[in-house]
């Protein structure tokens, strides 16, 4: 049985619900390390093709724990979110906007993922638009984690949002620096991140 | 194929890691500070023990029908 109907009873849904939250952005975190780490040259060259398939690959299992994260507040008996709630933006009648921010965040991770078996079919140009909005993705998750959950308030959601934040702000700043390597002088994959 | 396995059961067991941490911080125990008693030895020497509470209820015998009305 899922789902609690007594306060004894273990409310098995919301704590996978929650859980798989979590995980989702844990995971999306360390897509989005993996790629700004390989985009900065911070990694082996040499294994760009690995680490290219494993920053994909993080993208998707996050994809994953999102999607059972909608399922189970679906399945939760006192949240009581319809299948419109969970996928269209703004429709859930409980903190609507932070709601949203998490809806927001599947449909961009759906798209990050996505593009990756599309890469060769759309322009570089396009392809790098697509990728920029994990940036968006990020920072909507982490809102919808501190406004929407239970477990990211008060300090200790400060310290992890603080935690997952502070390599991507560091890698995007030494990404701005670092000079990128000249196309014509090595033959190196085009940018991930 | 295999990176996909190997990312796969991480994500899971990250999953049932965090499952584990919730459900486990969500019983919380009244704390119950038992008080202690020094206990005197024979050779003099003294020892902090906890002083267990009894038990609040008791086994009663009726010895006699309990009255009508």
């Amino acid at each position: 049985m899922i789902g609690a109907t007594t306060s004894t009873a273990v409310p098995v849904a919301w704590l996978v619900a929650r859980a798989a939250g979590l995980t989702a952005l844990a995971l999306l975190s360390a897509s989005l390390w993996l790629g700004l780490a390989m985009s900065v040259r911070l990694l082996p060259p040499r294994r760009q093709k690995s680490l290219m398939g494993w920053h994909q690959t993080l993208m998707w299992c996050g994809l994953s724990m999102v999607a059972l994260h909608g399922i189970a507040l679906l399945l939760d008996p006192v949240m009581h979110f319809s299948i419109a709630v969970v996928l269209v933006p703004g429709l859930a009648p409980w903190r609507p906007l932070a709601v949203s921010a998490g809806v927001v965040t599947a449909w961009l991770m759906l798209a990050l993922a996505s593009s990756f078996h599309v890469r060769r079919r759309i322009t570089q140009r396009r392809w790098r638009l697509i990728h920029y909005s994990g940036f968006a993705a990020f920072a909507l998750a982490l809102g919808h984690g501190l406004t929407a959950g239970t477990d990211l308030r008060g300090t200790t959601g400060l310290l992890v949002a603080g935690g997952l934040a502070a390599p991507i702000v560091w890698l995007v700043y030494a990404r701005i620096l670092v000079p990128r390597a000249q196309p014509a002088r090595r033959q190196a994959t085009p940018g991930t991140a | 194929m295999m990176r996909s396995v190997w990312a796969t059961l991480m994500s899971v067991w990250l999953l049932f890691a965090v499952i584990a941490v919730l459900a486990w911080t969500r019983q919380q125990p009244a704390p119950t500070q038992s008080p202690l008693v020094v206990v005197k030895g024979k050779n003099g020497t003294q020892t902090l023990v906890p002083a267990t509470a009894s038990p609040t209820t008791h086994a009663t015998t009726r010895t006699s029908p309990v009255p009508a009305g």
